[in-house]
């Protein structure tokens, strides 16, 4: 798994790559930290080259969300899969996030 | 004591006269030398002229004999034995013999008899006369008696005392009773007693060894008793000898008698071993031996014609024997036919399909002696197991004839055939065109689906099987009507699914109606009970059981049907696929899931959303394991294992870890936004969306997580 951060102008860019899974999900959490920290005003995650995603990944992704609403930002999900969309579907994620 | 009674008589004349008595006495005494004195004593004062006392008495004293009065002051004999007793009892006595201490010092006895005259009607007695005898001669006359041998003679006093005995010292100085006692013999005491009270007679004696017979007699008059001792050995001695040559005698006539008959029989019987011969020869198989000629008109020639009978009759027997033997053996011969016939038609091998572990298979038939017409049969055709089990009307041949039609039309039909009431229906058609005889098979059909478990069945009359699951019970089957009766029928059949553990028993009337020699059926009761008390035994130990039971009833009864068991457990589709995993639990290890399940998905050529949504589940099984399953443990194993049976894929998760339910976990509210939803607990709910059916099981300190999903064959 690799996960990138990208500051560009106002925008937080948030590059999944590879599986979210609960060997992985610590490092996610890792990188996520700083975001959160921030104020979260514009935050996209890229999900072009997520494969993957298990119920540890959901948690934190659910964080990403709690956060961004509490700290009055935005939060937005780009180019996920079917695959991982399914999953989110299931557990009712999808109505928390936007997409596009 | 005849002269004492001629004496008498004598004296009685001259009675009035007592000078010339004692000259009596004189004469009497001289004329006989036995007697040693001789006394006449007279009552006192008979004689006025003599005095009180006149008793003229005269003894001898050697040579000579002197006379002299025997009475005076100082004797007074009226006082004495030998003149008292005679006196009062006016009898002549003897008196107890004594030693003569005046004269020889002899043993002596005195006869005294009362001389009565007869005074006014009145018998009165006047005098006595006694006559002194010594016993010396009386000893040697009874001593001279010669009694065979050893034997001899005795006399004994009325007291008992010895007066004769060849033993001289007894003579006067011992009784028999204490001789007896001396000798200590009862027996001896006993004869004396019975000589002294008995006239006469014989007795048995024992003295000092020897057994002797004793007669005794009384010797009249004295009532001393006389005793004849014969040594009983001695009596017999003569006898004895007669008897030897006499058993001599008789031995050589015999042996005379033994040698004349055998020579003379010997001779009778030439042709009696010349018959035991002849039969010999007949008896090793040469019925036209000759038997010998008898030319006398006896029973030698009734034996002769006896032989000839039966020498002809057994030719004929024998003929016959050989008819009857052949026939049997022609019906022995059809009953191995039809044996052969049957036992060719059934399939003997077990198990029948080893190589299909969806099965659990075991057959039996044991025939009766007339063959019965049982069936069975089986085959699988693309995943379906194809069986039915039968029974022909009837036995022997036809029976078996028929039940061979019956199988090779059901191995023929099926071909053509798919669902069981076609089968029976066409099987019916054909078995009931060509049938004269009227004879019918009931059976059952089944197809069973190896994978799926689905049952199709039709019966035709045959007896429903039983079913064993959770216990045992017969299926509801409808009866339709025997196979070859009505050209035509239409047959139903019927469904049921079968589930992986379960077991028919199917069999035939030959076996629920065995009797024992009460004939009384073992009965479908009794079937059913012992199949519920037996379930867990595999197909051929249950068939096994069911068969030890019912000989145990039939014991030594006949078979008189045939006995037939058909036993099938179904265990469940196999799987098509398997593939298993270990890991320890680290959480770094789910990348190993990954592999397994990519691998399992290129095995099964599944598509890759698939693959994920499986990765998925799996991962959040193993990582409940990992992460709750060995608290502060490390280093510990989980198994992950797939199988592909029929249509669904199961995945297995075990480890050795604390008890712990997933399914047990609530279910997330998905309706709550995001600030409301808790983090946690969604894990379990996946798997649940993902796979089809769940199941967390405990089995012997493993934890068994198992989880299925259908497989679409258009995911594949």
């Amino acid at each position: 798994m690799e996960i990138k951060i990208e500051n560009i102008a106002e925008q937080t860019i948030i590059n999944i790559k590879g599986r979210i899974d609960t060997a992985t999900s610590p490092e996610f959490e890792k990188a996520i930290a700083p975001v959160l920290a921030g104020d979260m005003k514009d935050v996209i995650i890229e999900c072009k080259e997520f494969e993957y995603i298990s119920s540890t990944g959901l948690r934190l992704f659910l964080v990403l969300q709690k956060t961004a609403n509490a700290k009055k930002g935005h939060l937005i999900i780009r180019n996920m899969n079917d695959d991982i969309k399914n999953v989110f579907n299931m557990t009712g994620f999808t109505a928390l996030f936007k997409f596009e | 004591m005849k002269i004492a009674h001629n004496y008498q008589w004598m004296l009685l004349q001259i009675k009035e006269n007592p000078d010339s008595i004692a000259a009596l006495t004189q004469k009497i005494v001289s004329s006989n030398p036995e007697i040693m004195g001789s006394a006449v004593a007279f009552v006192p004062d008979y004689f006025s002229s003599k005095g009180k006392y006149f008793a003229p008495y005269s003894y001898r004293n050697g040579d000579t004999i002197v006379t002299m009065q025997l009475g005076n002051e100082n004797y007074e004999y009226f006082y004495m034995d030998w003149f008292q007793i005679p006196t009062s009892i006016n009898k002549p006595y003897w008196t107890e013999p004594y030693y003569d201490t005046g004269g020889a010092n002899a043993l002596m006895t005195t006869f005294s008899i009362p001389i009565t005259i007869d005074s006014a009607g009145v018998p009165k007695t006047i005098a006595v006369l006694t006559v002194d005898l010594a016993l010396d001669w009386f000893t040697e006359i009874v001593s001279s008696v010669k009694v065979l041998e050893t034997g001899y003679a005795s006399v004994i006093s009325k007291a008992g005392t010895f007066l004769t005995h060849p033993k001289k010292e007894l003579i006067m100085n011992q009784t028999i009773f204490s001789y007896a006692k001396e000798n200590s013999n009862d027996e001896l005491r006993a004869i004396g007693r019975e000589m002294q009270t008995k006239k006469n007679g014989f007795a048995n004696s024992t003295l000092n060894g020897v057994h002797r017979i004793i007669y005794y007699t009384t010797l009249p008059s004295s009532n001393w008793s006389l005793a004849v001792v014969f040594p009983k050995s001695e009596i017999y001695l003569p006898l004895r000898k007669i008897t030897i040559i006499l058993i001599a005698l008789i031995v050589i006539a015999l042996t005379l008698l033994t040698v004349i008959i055998s020579k003379v029989i010997g001779k009778q019987l030439i042709p009696l071993t010349a018959f035991a011969k002849s039969a010999r020869q007949i008896a090793k198989g040469d019925f036209q031996t000759p038997i010998p000629q008898i030319k006398t008109e006896d029973e030698m020639l009734e034996l002769h014609d006896a032989f000839h009978f039966m020498q002809n009759n057994l030719l004929h027997y024998i003929e016959t024997l050989k008819d009857t033997t052949s026939a049997k053996e022609k019906i022995e011969s059809e009953l191995r036919i039809a044996r052969e016939i049957q036992m060719g038609m059934i399939p003997k091998t077990f198990p029948p399909f080893p190589t299909r572990k969806e099965l659990d298979q075991y057959a039996t038939l044991i025939p009766a002696k007339e063959v019965g017409g049982d069936l069975y049969d089986y085959f699988i055709d693309d995943d379906k197991l194809y069986f039915i089990i039968g029974d022909v009307s009837g036995k022997g041949i036809p029976a078996s004839l028929l039940m061979a039609v019956t199988r090779s039309l059901f191995r023929s039909v099926t071909l053509h055939f798919d669902s069981p009431a076609e089968i029976l229906t066409n099987l019916n058609n054909s078995l009931a065109e060509n049938n004269d005889s009227n004879m019918f098979v009931t059976l059952f059909l089944g197809i069973l689906d190896l994978n799926s478990g689905q049952l199709q069945f039709c019966n035709a009359g045959h007896n429903p099987p039983i079913l064993i699951r959770d216990d045992a019970s017969f299926m509801e089957v409808i009866p339709n009507l025997p196979l070859g009766l009505i050209d035509g029928f239409q047959y139903q059949q019927q469904e049921k699914k079968i589930y992986s553990g379960t077991t028919l028993v199917l069999y035939t009337d030959g076996l629920t109606e065995a009797e024992n020699e009460s004939q009384m059926l073992y009965g479908e009761e009794r079937l059913l009970q012992l199949i519920n008390s037996n379930e867990d035994l595999n197909t051929q130990n249950l068939v096994e059981t069911i068969l030890e039971d019912v000989h145990s009833h039939v014991k030594s009864a006949d078979q008189s049907d045939d006995l037939t068991l058909l036993a099938i457990k179904y265990n469940g589709p196999t799987p098509k696929y398997e593939k298993s995993v270990s890991l320890i639990n680290e959480i770094d290890q789910i990348y190993i899931l990954q592999q397994f399940i990519e691998e399992v998905g290129e095995d099964l050529d599944f598509e890759a959303s698939l693959v994920m949504k499986l990765n998925l589940a799996l991962e959040e099984a193993v990582s409940n394991v990992i992460l709750y399953a060995y608290p502060k443990v490390s280093g510990k194993k989980i198994i992950v294992s797939v199988a592909y049976k029929g249509s669904d894929l199961i995945f297995t998760v075990t480890d050795t870890g604390v008890p712990f339910d997933p399914t047990l976990t609530e279910h997330p509210n998905l309706d709550l936004d995001a600030e409301e939803r808790p983090i946690g607990g969604l894990g379990i709910f996946l798997i649940k969306q993902i796979m089809n059916e769940v199941t967390y099981s405990r089995i012997h300190d493993v934890n068994v997580f198992t989880m299925k999903k259908k497989i679409d064959p258009k995911n594949e």
